[in-house]
């Protein structure tokens, strides 16, 4: 009698087609656009053999919002809440050099507290920005607690920034001849505490995460870009600087009042891996919030009351012509190429975006990469794809 | 720009480059940037040419950003050159006059910073880049008509059974908003008296 | 690319090892201290609500008591999403004036704004002449339908906000 458990002879499955037969090719994974570990809606398509990736190929355009298209119609001014939307983490920086293009051909004259004050909110804005890559890189390695400590400190500068421009995120506050507010002297000293403040926490960073054996292990030697691959790409900001290349446009070519700042470029010098790796991309940006708090002590000492707005007529009209701009944003060089015919309205609104540039270089370094090690690379280059999508 | 001396760099062009025809744009107002124009068919050779040189070189392709002139479209490629003693960096423009299949040569094989762009550039303006590796769209879907950021644009109708900017769109339906557009054409007329 | 294929002495083995409870033991001692030594940050935030700045940016009011209709927020906009219209007065009607002294001259038949649409930039209220457009504080304004977002500001149910926002 046959027992419940004697099946018999398993059934052979039947393969009629070719394309059901099992393969021993490479497998096709999706990973995003819903994928916490690419910050957003990036989708990676990845060829994998076994757990090596042999391809990575992005996929963009699911944040795309034709932002050129709409500044087209838009007159300078309202341009700026748009610009803002660009990169949602630095919005500051996006705007200083949206305005800073308008301002060249305008040729306006914007008052030293007015450019005090942007280096003031640019620098914090870089911090906080830091701190969420940090936060958020911690996060894409398995570590949540960092996370928590980066927001806490980050919730600082953002509760700032509410209290003097009404927003915490995208904040309308720097306009084209200057400021949109003033700081109150209360508030700038709640900015000096917190640089005291951020300076122990830096140090506490540094101590739970990137000595920390398994982050090393994790991040050391891997996803490496050589100084040559950045420039060949077009890479700037923390990736290139931490290839080892001693570029700051803050010190290279001094915007604004920068020349007469006092502080270091951070490179990466290899400590742990080779330059060039997740780690000291990541390092990079640790050293970096350092010199941000330098530079932020330095505004305190300089500021002086004065006016805050320069003068700009009531209607934004440009001359006939195109500049190029550039400035060091927290996530590398944001370049704004201006066309004007002579409207109200831009003529053609180009957009360099540091993280587009940063997402093609993905599949230069995938290749003979393990999954996880994917995941560390594109946490290391921290994009944000409001940015790469525009 | 940084560092540059157009016109001897034009003269560097026109010299090493046979036919590249570089024509120095300057720029009618102080406050605005100057820029060279070169033969579209002699892109390659001159990019090749900025790139290997030993007086001027630029290591870095910034950005490629098309201009649509309605006459004609511009290609401009910023080039930098990431150097910590003389950083430079200009505007390198080409005309396409070939409005129904513009093409230029690819620069991907000297910067692989031109991959995406490039493809952005068709992306947007519909120009083609020749030898390209990988010519496809990239922040559009793959089978969306029309290019848009060319000033005739029009969005197409449906798209993939969807309709585009449906007559029953709540916010495009409002009445008020029709009254406000009045209004405001109202108030510019007033002003404008 | 990865360190996984490395092989090294015992010596590195142990060396490693140590290292690696080292590090850790320190990044737990850190966290560890968070018991007693860090008061904690977040808000009980229905019952506890923190009070938002002076120059907070939230939901549009608009007093139409006080409003012109010189349609410069409209156009200031840039995301349209602010509608007016507005009519000649008819003869012999009494013209009154602003808080401000402005006199009003035409009658504001409809001030709506969208807020789905709005993007909180404050540019409208940037160049109100008359200040009457003011982004209040209120932040919970969640609706059901997309409909419900566009605020008729003529409606009489405004008039209870009003109160509450406008202090004379």
């Amino acid at each position: 009698m046959q027992s419940k458990w004697d099946i018999g002879e398993p059934e052979k499955p039947t393969i009629n087609t070719e394309t059901e037969q099992l393969k021993s090719d490479l497998l096709t994974l999706n990973m995003g656009p819903q994928h916490p570990a690419t910050h957003g809606v990036l989708r990676l398509e990845i060829w994998t053999d076994s757990e090596i990736v042999a391809h990575a190929i992005p996929h963009l355009g699911y944040l795309h919002r034709c932002m050129e298209k709409h500044a087209e119609n838009l007159d300078y001014r309202g341009i700026i809440p748009f610009v803002d939307r660009l990169d949602y983490l630095a919005a500051m920086n996006m705007e200083w050099t949206y305005v800073a293009a308008v301002e060249k051909m305008l040729g306006t004259e914007v008052p030293r507290r007015a450019e005090l004050l942007r280096i003031l909110v640019a620098e914090l804005q870089r911090i906080a920005s830091h701190l969420m890559a940090f936060g958020t890189y911690a996060l894409d390695l398995g570590a949540f607690t960092p996370f928590l400590y980066a927001f806490d400190e980050r919730e600082k500068i953002l509760r700032l920034f509410e209290e003097v421009s009404g927003a915490r995120l995208l904040y309308n506050y720097v306009w084209v001849g200057g400021v949109w507010n003033d700081w109150t002297d209360e508030q700038l000293v709640r900015v000096a505490q917190f640089c005291d403040v951020m300076e122990e926490e830096a140090k506490k960073y540094n101590e739970l995460v990137s000595k920390n054996k398994i982050f090393v292990e994790r991040t050391a030697n891997v996803g490496v870009f050589t100084v040559e691959d950045c420039l060949s790409y077009g890479a700037t900001g923390p990736v290139l600087r931490g290839s080892g290349m001693k570029w700051d446009l803050r010190k290279n070519k001094p915007y604004s009042l920068y020349s007469e700042f006092d502080f270091d470029v951070p490179v990466g010098e290899g400590e742990e891996g080779r330059p060039g790796d997740c780690w000291n991309r990541y390092m990079v940006r640790m050293k970096e919030v350092i010199q941000s708090i330098k530079i932020v002590r330095q505004v305190l000492e300089k500021l002086e009351p004065g006016p805050i707005m320069g003068k700009v007529p009531k209607i934004i009209k440009l001359p006939k012509g195109e500049v190029y701009v550039r400035h060091e944003c927290p996530r590398g060089e944001l370049g704004i190429h201006l066309v004007s015919e002579g409207e109200k309205q831009p003529f053609r609104l180009k957009v360099k975006s540091p993280c587009f540039t940063h997402v093609s270089m993905l599949p230069h370094v995938a290749p003979g990469q393990m999954i996880a090690d994917l995941v560390a690379t594109v946490g290391s280059i921290d994009i944000v794809l409001g940015e790469v999508d525009r | 720009m940084l560092n540059v001396d157009f016109n001897k760099l034009a003269e560097l062009i026109n010299r090493n480059v046979p036919g590249a025809n570089a024509v120095v744009n300057e720029a009618a107002d102080t406050k605005c940037d100057s820029s060279i124009t070169v033969d579209a068919a002699k892109i390659y050779s001159v990019v090749e040419f900025l790139k290997t040189n030993k007086e001027m070189p630029f290591n870095s392709l910034q950005v490629i950003s098309g201009v649509d002139y309605v006459e004609w479209m511009e290609v401009c490629y910023m080039l930098a050159h990431f150097d910590l003693e003389t950083p430079r960096e200009f505007i390198l423009k080409v005309k396409v006059t070939d409005r129904v299949a513009p093409a230029v040569d690819s620069i991907v094989k000297l910067y692989a910073a031109a991959n995406f762009q490039e493809r952005e550039c068709y992306d947007m303006f519909g120009i083609k880049f020749n030898n390209h590796p990988d010519h496809r769209r990239i922040l559009c879907p793959d089978d969306w008509e029309g290019f848009p950021l060319r000033k005739d644009y029009i969005a197409q109708k449906v798209y993939n059974g969807m309709e585009v900017y449906p007559d029953g769109k709540m916010n495009f339906e409002d009445r008020e908003f029709v009254v406000r557009q009045d209004m405001i054409k109202k108030a510019q007329t007033q002003a404008a008296n | 690319m990865s360190t996984i294929h490395q092989t090294g002495s015992v010596k590195d083995y142990f060396c490693d090892l140590i290292s690696g409870i080292t590090t850790t033991a320190k990044g737990m001692w850190i966290t560890f201290k968070y018991v007693w030594a860090v008061k904690p940050v977040s808000i009980e935030y229905p019952e506890v609500r923190e009070v938002l700045p002076e120059r907070a940016r939230m939901r549009l009011f608009n007093d139409v008591q006080n409003c012109i209709s010189c349609t410069q927020c409209a156009m200031a906009c840039p995301v349209d999403c602010i509608y007016i219209a507005s009519e000649k007065r008819p003869e012999g009607e009494e013209i009154k004036k602003t808080s401000n002294g402005q006199p009003i001259r035409l009658k504001l038949t409809q001030f709506t704004i969208d807020t789905a649409l709005c993007c909180y930039c404050g540019l409208c209220t940037t160049v109100c002449p008359t200040e009457c457009l003011t982004h209040s504080h209120d932040y919970e304004f969640s609706q059901y339908t997309i409909d419900s977002m566009k605020y008729d500001y003529l409606a009489p149910d405004v008039i209870a906000w009003r109160d509450r926002i406008v202090k004379a």
